[in-house]
């Protein structure tokens, strides 16, 4: 219980709703990310286009939302086009996607990701989890992309365990283009249930943005294994609205499956 | 070109000549009826040390009953394709049939990743994106395709991908080799009895899946007559000749759902759930849902029952686009 009147997936989402815009398409990860963009939809960015690696482009999921699936008739509903994982792979690789919203299992400094394994032999993993599904083309095309992540020490270290989806590398200059990645792509914020973190256009290290209103710089630091640059102007961050967590609550989630009870 | 990495994961490489002298002996011209039962179908096309690709979601148009009754038939050694799937890897891994997975998603409950773990079970690294590219590069009759994706990461290690110097651009570039499933699984809404099929809504790679695979069984909701089928031809997704058998399958995706036609079985979902995280639990599942039923049709009148599937039926209240 963390005291408060909204739960730490519902900032989570809120905070991931607010980054995105109206008019742009955005690629769409499993799970928190899909509630996140109907939020999204409902408030300010009645014109953005969500796309799903299986191929529905510009759905109007109806609500409530329905766990488990993406590719069902509710999440897909009234959507402009159904095509294909090739044929919306392709339109990433064109450059047509401008944001992606993804969660993971690990972050590290330069915004690599791991959803693959822990462990330090990756033949014998201490735990294995499902691995990239989708999320690699994601972190790879997208002009943007933002990671959604709970805000655990665990979940925030010096070096990720398995590299499943491509952050900055090792951070030098063009490292990414260096490797044949798509030119100016990569990780661009980072939010968590406590903080909100963007990339150092220099030197591509993680960099805390802003805080939760009412938590210190100390309460998100302590939470990590590294530490990031600090914002020489750091946001507050705005709770959940009453709007917002209406959206949540009544419209989009009742059954709280995905945004959790009051205080979690 | 000069390659400047390559991955270490398992894979089998079709020589593409070996894959049209294939084709040009084994699969049939002809229009023929290739409607079967499920079991005929199952035990003719799939044989064990098979790569086995199935198509969309375990919880949207997904082969299910095909998966289980390849379950109750005990094939042995299988590798399976996960490029969307969610349950299969743990229901054929939990019936001793699965030597290894093409991640993509190796899929939800604590058992399949504990399986992978301990040795058990086999991995090579993919994603969605590249085990789909595999599967159009294998429906092209071509030994690799380039991409953009996979490149700088432990995914390409553990995979079977290659990096090269594009030699055009100068840029590196990651090449994926084509993958020719021994057996493919895709579930349509129509399908007349020479295997012309139809499915509606989006998808994974259903013509990929069924043209790169050497052998397509297709299950269908519906069987309709081929003059359906020349009615409206832009409705056709997959032509006869890359279909092996035709099995009538009502049904056939839960706990998945059809779109248009049933909703996902939300509880049996949870009930898998429940059993993914026990192997004991897992097991009683498997006997269930699979042994102690001898077919799909037993599996709906025993295991489902009318209530639920009219439930499931009337669920699904979105029809439009899915005709």
């Amino acid at each position: 219980m963390n005291g408060r009147e909204f739960s730490e997936s519902e900032f989570m989402i809120c905070q991931c709703a607010r980054l995105i815009q109206d008019g742009t398409l955005v690629f769409i990860g499993y799970g928190m990310p899909q509630i996140a963009a109907i939020l999204a939809q409902r408030l300010h960015a009645p014109r953005m286009v969500q796309v799903y690696e299986f191929g529905a482009v510009g759905a109007l999921p109806e609500t409530p939302f329905v766990r488990f699936t993406m590719g069902g008739p509710r999440n897909c509903y009234r959507s402009l086009a159904w095509t294909s994982m090739n044929t919306i792979f392709a339109q990433a690789q064109l450059g047509m996607v401008d944001m992606g919203v993804l969660g993971a299992t690990q972050i590290d400094r330069f915004g690599n990701l791991n959803s693959t394994m822990l462990g330090s032999d990756y033949h014998r993993p201490g735990k294995r989890f499902p691995g990239s599904g989708g999320a690699n083309e994601v972190l790879t095309q997208c002009w943007q992309t933002v990671i959604v992540i709970k805000h655990e020490r665990r979940r925030f270290v010096e070096k990720v365990d398995f590299v499943t989806s491509p952050g900055y590398l090792d951070g030098t200059p063009g490292a990414r283009e260096r490797a044949g990645l798509p030119r100016d792509t990569g990780p661009w914020r980072v939010a968590t249930s406590k903080a909100l973190y963007g990339f150092d256009d220099q030197t591509k290290q993680m960099i805390l943005l802003g805080v939760l209103r009412g938590l210190s710089v100390d309460d998100a630091l302590k939470e990590m294994e590294f530490t990031p640059l600090i914002a020489p102007q750091l946001e507050e961050l705005s709770p959940p609205t009453p709007e917002e967590l209406h959206i949540l609550r009544e419209e989009i989630d009742p059954d709280r499956a995905i945004i959790g009870a009051a205080g979690d | 070109m000069d390659v400047l990495q390559a991955g270490i994961g398992e894979f089998s490489v079709t020589d593409p000549d070996d894959l049209r002298a294939f084709m040009r002996t084994e699969k049939r011209r002809a229009m023929v009826d290739k409607v079967m039962p499920e079991a005929e179908a199952v035990r003719r096309y799939v044989k064990d040390g098979d790569y086995v690709s199935f198509d969309f979601s375990s919880f949207t148009r997904g082969p299910a009953s095909l998966v289980r009754e390849i379950i109750r038939q005990r094939r042995r050694n299988l590798w399976f394709a996960a490029k969307f799937t969610l349950m299969e890897t743990t229901l054929l891994a939990a019936g001793g049939c699965l030597r290894g997975v093409d991640v993509g998603f190796l899929g939800l409950g604590h058992l399949i990743g504990k399986w992978v773990e301990e040795g058990r079970i086999k991995v090579t690294e993919w994603t969605n994106g590249t085990l789909t590219l595999r599967h159009l590069a294998g429906a092209m009759g071509v030994p690799f395709l380039p991409t953009r994706n996979l490149l700088a990461t432990d995914t390409l290690t553990y995979s079977g991908a290659k990096v090269v110097q594009d030699p055009f651009t100068g840029k590196p570039i990651a090449l994926i080799p084509a993958v020719n499933p021994g057996v493919g699984l895709v579930h349509v809404h129509q399908c007349d009895i020479y295997g012309n099929a139809r499915c509606f809504g989006p998808g994974v790679s259903p013509l990929e899946t069924a043209m790169a695979s050497k052998r397509t069984i297709i299950s269908t909701e519906e069987i309709i007559t081929t003059d359906d089928i020349r009615k409206e031809p832009s409705k056709t997704t997959i032509p006869y000749y890359m279909v092996d058998a035709v099995v009538s399958a009502p049904f056939g995706c839960l706990p998945g759902g059809t779109q248009g036609l049933y909703e996902m079985d939300t509880a049996h979902f949870l009930e898998f759930m429940g059993a993914s995280r026990d192997e004991q639990k897992m097991a009683a599942y498997l006997d269930k849902y699979v042994y102690s039923v001898a077919s799909h049709e037993e599996f709906l009148e025993k295991r489902v029952g009318m209530a639920r599937l009219l439930d499931l039926k009337r669920q699904a209240t979105i029809k439009e686009g899915y005709h």
